[in-house]
């Protein structure tokens, strides 16, 4: 824990309570704040270990064209679909990062001791995963999109409906990272746990991009999209939380 | 009290005697069922007006495809009980379930398959129906997956309980968000037989198989929740008497 | 008999989907009995191995 610094100290002093574990000095609200601030502040001294996913986004784009053909009429009709797959690709990848060096270094076993409830600081340490590969993801999304023949206008549309799926992406992501927590190279299995949770995200964040590169209103499936982040803001971390209490017992 | 029948559930060495006296009671019945709907709907059931004995597949199809759903809803329900109450008999349900529940959803995939061959002319198309299989075939694979990564029975039995919960919410959304996805492509949907309405002739072998197969699952249920039950023994005294008699 | 057997035609869709459920009806009745036949045995194991905490 000598990374953490200041942060660490801070959280320390926050979490410490003067006598059962129940009592609280500080609301959980506030706590997931703290949580959220290190889970940045970490992350951003391993600048390079943020950049890979989004590097596999790019190479992941690139090899459609390589493997199918470099003409952009081609390639227009099966972006949406390329990107979210790519995208998709990219926060399992990305997944890795969520609890795994909290887990080794026991500040997890920390959480779930201090008596603040879980469920609130994994939805913390999520939303800084989202804001980590999400809206890096998003904001990469349009340049693959134009690589692969989508026009101009559609760079808003992209954004939008990356930065939305994303979201559900991180939680649904979570839960498999929690359940598969104490299991050594668990990417296999993490992949197949969480792919077919995410299928209605792609389904519709798919149709959400395809419309907004033909230029179309994409408004719909982009509330189907937050209906799902939503759902999975209410129940994931809950689901999480439950996974990573048993995986310390 | 009304309860005792409840925590008699949780005790092994109940289950144990229980389950082997029950599984003749289920076994025989399905098997009966299963023969009266396969001359039924082999034999007797007239062919249908547009798909002609093609159809006939309806009645090793629909009752497997029944069943991939039915074994993971009680998969589900018996892990929730088993998180919530911390019954071991619980999560020897659950952990029963899931060989049976996807070697029938690998039944219903290639049944249907073959049976919409014929009317598109290839193997597989993305209907949702068959789509929706094929995505509870990975669910059923990776909470099998999950259970087996596990040494300890108990992290096995709880954690595989916390994703199947999770996955039984995902079924309905996964669902019908496959269906919204093809009615986008309106690609040729072949579930479907000529007749608005199923004459009885065809119905009743249809419903005797569903009802056989339900009764199918229930007796391998019993066989299988025995073994392991067993396995997750750890006190010695009744297994003796259970396994001398 | 010849009718029955070339169901209209279909016979090649129709037998190999009786014929796969059947093949998986019958393993799960081997691998359900399998596993309660190892159950078994290794239970009669752990009580021979002895004492009253497996």
């Amino acid at each position: 824990m000598s990374e953490s610094g200041t942060v660490g100290t801070t959280l320390r002093a926050a979490f410490a309570t003067a006598g059962a574990p129940g009592e609280s000095s500080v609301p959980a609200l506030a706590a997931a704040r703290l949580v959220l601030a290190r889970d940045l502040k970490l992350a951003f001294r391993k600048r390079s270990q943020l950049v890979q996913p989004l590097a596999f986004f790019a190479i992941v784009t690139t090899l459609f064209p390589l493997g199918v053909s470099p003409e952009l009429p081609v390639l227009r009709p099966m972006a949406a679909g390329v990107v979210w797959a790519a995208a998709l690709l990219s926060s399992l990848l990305a997944l890795e990062m969520l609890f795994r060096d909290d887990a080794q270094d026991g500040t997890l076993e920390q959480y779930a001791l201090s008596g603040r409830s879980l469920t609130w600081l994994l939805a913390a340490k999520t939303a800084a995963h989202w804001l980590l590969t999400g809206v890096p993801l998003a904001l990469m999304a349009p340049l693959a999109g134009l690589a692969l023949g989508a026009p101009g206008s559609a760079v808003p549309g992209i954004i939008v409906s990356v930065a939305v799926g994303t979201v559900a992406l991180s939680l649904i992501g979570s839960i498999g990272a929690a359940l598969t927590l104490g299991i050594r190279r668990s990417g296999a299995l993490l992949s197949l746990l969480t792919l077919p949770l995410d299928i209605p995200v792609l389904i519709f964040g798919a149709r959400a991009t395809e419309l907004a590169i033909s230029g179309e209103a994409y408004g719909v499936p982009v509330q189907l999209l937050a209906a799902l982040a939503v759902l999975g803001l209410t129940l994931a971390p809950l689901a999480a939380a439950a996974a990573v209490r048993i995986n310390l017992e | 009290m009304a309860w005792t029948w409840f925590h008699r559930l949780a005790s092994p060495p109940h289950v144990y005697r229980v389950a082997g006296r029950l599984t003749p009671w289920l076994a025989w019945p399905a098997a009966l069922l299963i023969v009266g709907g396969l001359i039924g709907g082999l034999v007797l059931a007239p062919p249908d007006y547009q798909q002609g004995d093609g159809f006939r597949i309806i009645y090793v199809h629909a009752p497997s495809a029944w069943m991939s759903l039915m074994v993971y809803t009680t998969m589900a329900v018996a892990a929730a009980i088993g998180l919530i109450w911390r019954m071991k008999v619980a999560h020897a349900v659950a952990a029963s379930c899931a060989p049976i529940g996807a070697s029938f959803t690998f039944a219903a995939l290639v049944t249907g398959s073959l049976w919409g061959a014929p009317m598109w002319g290839t193997y597989w198309q993305w209907d949702p129906r068959l789509t929706s299989e094929l995505i509870l075939l990975f669910l059923y694979l990776g909470y099998m997956g999950l259970r087996s990564a596990f040494d300890e029975v108990q992290r096995a039995d709880r954690v595989s309980a916390v994703l199947a919960v999770v996955g039984v919410v995902n079924v309905p959304i996964i669902h019908y968000s496959v269906v919204w996805w093809n009615s986008l492509h309106q690609a040729p949907s072949v579930m479907r037989l000529g007749e608005p309405t199923m004459p009885p002739s065809m119905l009743v072998p249809l419903l005797m198989m569903l009802l056989g197969f339900t009764l199918f699952f229930g007796a391998l249920l019993l066989v299988r929740l025995r073994g392991e039950v067993l396995s997750r023994e750890r006190s010695a005294s009744w297994i003796r008497e259970a396994l001398h008699p | 008999m010849r009718a029955f057997l070339d169901m209209g035609g279909y016979a090649a869709y129709v037998w190999p989907s009786y014929a796969l459920t059947l093949t998986v009806m019958v393993l799960n009745i081997v691998w359900a009995r399998r596993l309660l036949k190892r159950s078994r045995k290794e239970a009669l194991r752990r009580l021979a191995i002895g004492g009253t905490e497996v």
